[in-house]
């Protein structure tokens, strides 16, 4: 009964991946394209919990869902037209990529036909999320933790390298107000203007007091 | 076995959403009346929410030029479809799980990242500029508070030493993580706020960009996008009270009627919130956010991470 139920949402899955997958290359929108790969890549992950992948299936879900989303915002964000829901074709040079995904489907099919699997079933009682959690923290824990911080590092970096804003524009062309004329003298605030005032009264007083 | 194991689950998170969705529309209206001294007797009334219903449906529902229908049409059922999603990790009681998927957390996650891409969905499609604007707006703001939804949740998994709603639950059971993690919930429900772009955080649909992704809405389709929007909230609630507070322990009543009395509290402070939190500039609640809520999640994680080790 379970069996039959796994074989169907088997099948759906692959084929939504597999139609989604070929309407990305027919679409006309940026936007509709990417979010046509992300359900494909949600019918992958789902074919994954039926693996017993449970955890790699469900970061799936969210791992392409950030990745498609940031996708079609840039993408967008670049693009010479609204929205991105003005038509516009969205294959270029479809016969090198036409060879190209026949050269690598035939590969990966030779691959899983004539390919020597081995052969180590894994236990019953085996708690795939667990096991890769003490994979991830256990022998590998140094090289996903340097992965990690440097990865955390670039973010940063580039965080630092591309967000200089100041209260007046760029923080490292100083933060001086702009004049109120062009080229003119930096308009000031009230504050200061009053800092100004004082300054100059104390400087007259002084002067009173070095006149007497 | 198909009638308990299948549809009574689809059955109880159906009708949760629906009359949740009902009762924060009840109880928003009437806090919102109650701060603003408007004529109680009218919005206290238990019907208001199906008038409101009736106003909806009898209303046209206007349409833009040239939009993308079918995702116009989608967004709302799917952001529905992902209240319903986190809602049925959430376990009712001991034996009463609707799916007690072994990574439940991080199918919480994927909800909330899912709806990123449904609530920019709803805004694109629409063909229009404001909509468009606080679509962009949502997804920019997203990540700011995704990231401390990840690390606060990725605290409550610790002392539970498992990703799975049910053994959450089950390490509660001495003492709530809302004591043990005090810093847990506050900014989960700042992270609730976002997600259903709610109160100060509707930074999707807020009045400065003429109600953003809803500028273009009207009748039933802004009744099944708002009725997805309340469905999510109470979902969220829900998780809130299973990872916070105990979920459907405690004593004396059956865990289903505890863990409705623990969501609908977590309901009434979000609404609360929603009517007293001071509203903020994106940009500066962007700063806020990476500023002082990030880091504040950070240490929320390492207090977790050394209770756990003692």
């Amino acid at each position: 009964m379970v069996g039959i139920w796994t074989d169907i949402t088997f099948y759906l899955c692959a084929a939504i991946a597999v139609f989604s997958g070929w309407r990305v290359f027919r679409t006309d929108s940026m936007v509709r394209a990417s979010f046509l790969l992300l359900i494909s890549f949600l019918a992958v992950g789902v074919i994954m919990l039926l693996l017993a992948a449970v955890y790699l299936g469900t970061a799936l879900f969210f791992m392409m869902a950030v990745e498609m989303m940031v996708m079609a915002l840039f993408m967008v964000m670049f693009m010479m037209n609204p929205a991105g829901l003005n038509p516009m074709n969205m294959v270029h040079q479809p016969w090198v990529a036409a060879l190209l995904g026949f050269a690598v489907f035939t590969g990966l099919s030779l691959v899983a036909v004539y390919g020597e699997f081995p052969a180590n079933p894994a236990p019953a009682d085996l708690d795939p999320v667990r096991s890769l959690g003490r994979e991830l923290l256990g022998d590998s824990m140094l090289v996903f933790e340097s992965a990690g911080i440097a990865l955390l590092a670039t973010m940063i970096g580039t965080v630092v390298l591309s967000s200089h804003r100041g209260r007046y524009g760029p923080a490292n062309e100083g933060s001086e107000p702009p004049g109120l004329d062009p080229g003119g003298p930096p308009a000031k605030s009230a504050a200061q203007k009053q800092q100004q005032r004082e300054e100059q009264k104390e400087q007259e007083e002084d002067k009173q007091d070095h006149d007497q | 076995m198909i009638l308990n194991e299948l549809l009574l689950p689809i059955f109880v998170v159906l009708i949760t959403l629906i009359l949740g969705a009902g009762v924060v529309d009840y109880l928003h209206h009437a806090t919102s009346a109650l701060g603003k001294q408007m004529s109680l007797r009218r919005s206290l009334n238990p019907l208001a929410p199906l008038y409101r219903l009736g106003l909806a449906l009898s209303q046209q529902s206007v349409i833009t030029e040239h939009p993308d229908r079918l995702n116009l049409r989608l967004a709302p059922a799917l952001y529905f479809a992902l209240a319903a999603l986190g809602l049925a990790v959430v376990p009712w009681s001991a034996d009463f799980i609707p799916a007690d998927l072994v990574t439940g957390m991080v199918l919480w996650g994927a909800v909330e990242v899912l709806a990123t891409v449904v609530i920019f969905l709803c805004g694109w499609s629409a063909n229009a500029h404001l909509p468009l604007l606080g679509a962009y707006r949502y997804v920019s703001l997203g990540l700011s508070y995704m990231l401390v939804s990840m690390f606060v949740l990725i605290g409550v998994a610790l002392p539970a030493e498992s990703l799975q709603l049910s053994a959450v639950v089950e390490s509660q059971r001495e003492i709530w993580n809302v004591l043990r993690q005090p810093m847990g919930l506050p900014l989960f429900l700042i992270v609730g706020l976002g997600l259903t772009f709610w109160g100060p955080l509707d930074f999707a649909s807020s009045p400065d960009l003429d109600r953003g992704i809803s500028a273009d809405q009207s009748g039933a389709s802004r009744l099944v996008w708002q009725l997805a929007r309340y469905a999510m909230l109470v979902a969220f609630s829900f998780m809130a009270a299973t990872v916070f507070l105990g979920g459907w322990l405690g004593p004396w009543l059956p865990g289903p009627l505890w863990l409705v009395l623990k969501a609908t509290l977590v309901l009434l402070i979000l609404l609360w919130m929603g009517h007293n939190l001071p509203v903020m500039t994106p940009d500066k609640f962007i700063s806020v956010a990476w500023v002082l809520l990030l880091p504040l999640s950070f240490v929320d994680l390492i207090w977790a991470g050394a209770l756990a080790l003692w």
